[in-house]
């Protein structure tokens, strides 16, 4: 066991070193830039395999090294430690982003800039590698920075497109306001355990104040909420589509915003200590899932329906983390994983193949693109929570957990789940079936796009089996099926199904119709979030920023600085006027410092 | 009030006097006129102390001297067409300040080196006077004839090359 | 006492007719004024009885000195002023700036 866990450090340093390889070379060797770049993911998930295979321990400090050393003892160290946990989310990140970079190896080709992408691609899968096998909370900090880099620098990609640029910006800053919670956190577990590994926070938790406790859960929550884009921080997903497609998918659907549902199950043992917490994110989630699918309902754009179904569906999991079942939030992330890529990397192939994102532009793409559109049903299947598909068994799961916390929150999530149904149906049929509506030629992708879709297309219909052994590698408790909550979410799926289907059939757009033009474009626009932000927080910030310049950088500030330079040039005036020339004038001078000396001599001298 | 103070009084006026008129007059005559007063007065005095010969040396050469020779100076620099020329002052407050400061301090200084006996006058005569010359002063003195004999030479120099 | 705030007044007015004074030759005065002040000073103080100097005549061959010294220091700081006369064509200080910087 020891030797797969001594070799840790490579899962970051390897995927480091082929980012910086690929940038470098990347120019004059463009061909054989996506053949590199997917061997650090390989690793990855090698490594991953390897360690399932082997069967992890329990051990969560494998090698470190001492990072800060303070003076009064206790300091940061930085190490890692493969656990069943990490294992599981190493083999999520290294196939994944393998399957991605195979597709973009299809989808990206020709555009400009491509070393930049794929290194950028690299780095995150070092960064996220980092997160996850962290021996503390120093390691996921960083690994958390530098995935939000990466996220930037993928979302701004195309950065000479304002929409690119400014949605990168966006991104960031939102999950940067996550992450003060996050730093705010780790400062206050150091200042009362003295050491941020988890071994000995986690041996410290039951030994701090109620108060402690509850203040680390929710500082905690706040970073995942950030970087899971749940409310109120999910304005930033939506816009991070201006990103490409299977950048989209690898970050935005299946890796980094899992990371904050990541980041609560890995600190478990703390932040089950707080009830407050948990109730929190409970309400988080639940108000996301169904805030989320609703505005899903109406979106025009592909990306943007499974974006917000991003957010709902990661709504789903924080629900499940306050409902207290672990275990349950990380099924669902993994099977996530695989339909959300799934459908993300579909609508990269329908976008290549149509020349559009628009879901009005499509249509009778079924017939036109059958493996996009069987993998596809796959994935909208596993979504809505159809069995026997990955999707139904994660979604019970949770759902029977909720019930068990409250059936209030439960409801809300079946209504989530409804909508759910809805919006997929809805977008499968605008995209696939009826007759085609563009101007373009839709045509299936190559084999490095196709290839992907199959295998996640597999791994969507199958995972769901795998929840009891999921549940026992990473030590969460595991519920078993319940048969009345399966049998009303299927109900209520299919249900869901065919109202979406009827919608799309009606009238396309349909957007307009039902229920409403009015709350139709309010929905759209994700509850008015956006305009939101602008009026209460970015409009005020830009006001003081203003006046504080005008009032203070320009009056204070550079008063003083530009005060000094008066300053200076005055006195050296003043000192050139005493050159002037004038001999009487030296002479006063010489007579005035006579006269002080008598004077010093005469008065001081004496008192002495 | 005796003679002697009457004497001591009107030689201390015409000194100040001459003092300031040399120093605030704005007729180069007035000025020369000042400085003649405020050395005769000088002489006065020192006669009035009993240091005869240095009283007669001081008639001699500085107003007989040097008085003249700036006479002459005046007569030959201020050449201009409407008579004597205004002579300027700048009225500075710092020189104020450094002449009433000096003035302050070395009277406050000065002011228990000075014995509350009556003039005495000086108790040395024409003999004590060339008795220090020839003895301890004679360093002095002779230097004082080098010197003089230089500062001919040097006005020879300043004065004799140009103007041809 | 007198004697001490006279002289040293007188001393002081020239000293301020040394700083002030715009042309050349009343600087020169105003030295003057100086130098017998303080000459004034010496003596006087010598009569009024205060214990100055080794030797008995030294007061007076003081005076006598300083006599010289000032007919010598006028002297070659007149014929300097002829000179600056001639070359500049000014007597007045302020003219002469050669020096400023």
């Amino acid at each position: 066991m020891s030797v797969v866990l001594d070799y840790g450090w490579t899962l970051v340093l390897v995927p480091l070193a082929l980012a910086g390889l690929v940038a470098l070379v990347g120019r004059p060797f463009g061909r054989f830039v996506p053949a590199l770049a997917i061997l650090a993911p390989s690793w990855v998930l090698i490594y991953g395999v390897l360690t399932l295979l082997e069967g992890p321990e329990d051990a969560l400090r494998a090698g470190s090294v001492d990072w800060l050393t303070s003076v009064a003892g206790g300091g940061l160290t930085v190490g890692w430690a493969v656990d069943g946990l990490s294992a599981v989310m190493l083999v999520v990140v290294g196939l994944v982003a393998a399957l991605v970079v195979m597709f973009s190896a299809g989808y990206m080709a020709g555009e400009g800039g491509l070393p930049r992408y794929y290194a950028a691609l690299c780095l995150f899968t070092a960064a996220m590698s980092m997160l996850v096998i962290a021996d503390g909370f120093v390691g996921l900090f960083i690994g958390w920075e530098l995935v939000g880099a990466c996220s930037y620098l993928l979302i701004g990609f195309w950065f000479t497109r304002p929409a690119a640029a400014n949605a990168a910006v966006k991104a960031f800053l939102t999950t940067r306001v996550g992450d003060v919670g996050l730093l705010l956190a780790l400062a206050l577990l150091w200042r009362d355990v003295g050491d941020l590994s988890y071994v000995a926070v986690f041996a410290a938790a039951p030994e701090l104040s109620a108060g402690i406790v509850t203040a680390a859960s929710l500082l905690l929550l706040v970073g995942a909420i950030g970087k899971s884009a749940q409310f109120p921080l999910q304005i930033w997903l939506p816009d991070a589509m201006e990103g490409p497609t299977p950048v989209s998918a690898l970050i935005h659907a299946a890796t980094m915003v899992a990371a904050g549902v990541f980041l609560v199950a890995r600190s478990w043992p703390l932040f089950s200590l707080s009830t407050d917490a948990l109730a929190v994110t409970l309400a988080i989630g639940g108000v996301t899932a169904v805030g989320a699918a609703a505005a899903a309902l109406v979106q025009s754009d592909i990306k943007k329906v499974l974006a917000y179904s991003t957010i709902s569906q990661l709504g789903f999991m924080f629900a499940a983390l306050g409902a207290g079942a672990w275990g349950a939030a990380m099924f669902h992330l993994v099977t996530h994983a695989a339909f959300k890529a799934l459908l993300f990397l579909g609508s990269g192939s329908v976008i290549h193949g149509c020349g559009s994102q628009e879901l009005e532009e499509m249509g009778g793409l079924f017939k036109k693109m059958p493996i996009t559109g069987v993998t596809w049903l796959i994935g909208a299947g596993a979504l809505a929570g159809l069995p026997p598909l990955a999707g139904f068994f994660s979604k019970d799961e949770i759902l029977h957990e909720v019930i068990g916390a409250g059936p209030a929150w439960a409801a809300i999530l079946f209504g989530a789940s409804l909508f759910t149904a809805f919006y997929i149906a809805r977008a499968t049929r605008l995209a696939f079936f009826d007759g085609y509506r563009g101007t373009g030629h839709p045509h299936e992708g190559g084999w490095s796009m196709r290839v992907p879709l199959i295998v996640l297309a597999s791994l969507a219909a199958t995972l769901g089996f795998g929840g009891a052994w999921l549940a026992e590698t990473i030590g969460a408790h595991h519920g078993s099926l319940d048969v009345k909550v399966a049998l009303a979410s299927t109900v209520l799926a299919i249900l869901g199904l065919l109202a979406g289907w009827k919608v799309a059939g009606v009238d396309h757009p349909a957007f307009t119709r039902a229920p409403g033009p009015r709350l139709a474009a309010l929905m759209r626009s994700g509850w008015g979030a956006d305009a939101f932000v602008q009026r209460a927080v970015l409009r005020p910030v830009a006001v003081a920023s203003r006046a504080l310049y005008t009032g203070v950088d320009r009056r204070v500030v550079d008063a003083v600085a530009e005060g000094s330079a008066v300053a200076a040039r005055a006195v050296g005036k003043t000192l050139t006027s005493l050159q002037s020339g004038d001999v009487q004038w030296y002479a006063t001078m010489l007579g005035a410092g006579a006269v002080a000396l008598l004077a010093l001599v005469s008065y001081i001298g004496r008192g002495l | 009030m005796s003679l002697a103070s009457i004497v001591f009084a009107v030689l201390g006026v015409v000194a100040v006097a001459g003092g300031i008129t040399t120093v605030f007059a704005r007729d180069v005559t007035r000025m020369a006129i000042g400085l003649g007063a405020f050395l005769l007065a000088v002489a006065g005095f020192f006669v009035y102390w009993g240091a005869t010969f240095l009283g007669v040396v001081q008639l001699f050469v500085y107003i007989g001297g040097v008085l003249v020779l700036m006479i002459f100076a005046i007569m030959l620099v201020h050449r201009s067409p409407e008579g004597s020329p205004e002579l300027e002052s700048r009225h500075d407050v710092a020189a104020i300040a450094v002449a009433g400061g000096l003035f302050f301090l070395v009277v406050t200084s000065l002011r228990g080196a000075v014995p509350d006996s009556v003039d005495q006058g000086i108790s040395s005569g024409t003999a004590e006077l060339t008795d220090a010359f020839l003895g301890p002063m004679l360093t002095h003195f002779e230097m004082g004839g080098v010197l003089l004999l230089a500062v001919l030479v040097a006005v020879v120099v300043i004065l004799g090359g140009d103007e041809r | 006492m007198s004697v001490v705030i006279i002289t040293v007044g007188l001393f002081c007015i020239g000293l301020y007719g040394v700083l002030t004074r715009r042309d050349l030759v009343a600087i020169l005065a105003s030295v003057e004024i100086m130098l017998g002040s303080a000459t004034l000073l010496l003596v006087g103080l010598a009569a009024a009885g205060a214990p100055l100097g080794a030797h008995e005549g030294a007061v007076e061959a003081t005076g006598v000195m300083v006599i010289v010294l000032a007919a010598a220091e006028a002297a070659v700081g007149l014929a300097l002023v002829i000179s600056v006369a001639r070359r500049f064509k000014t007597t007045r200080v302020d003219e002469l700036t050669e020096v400023k910087g």
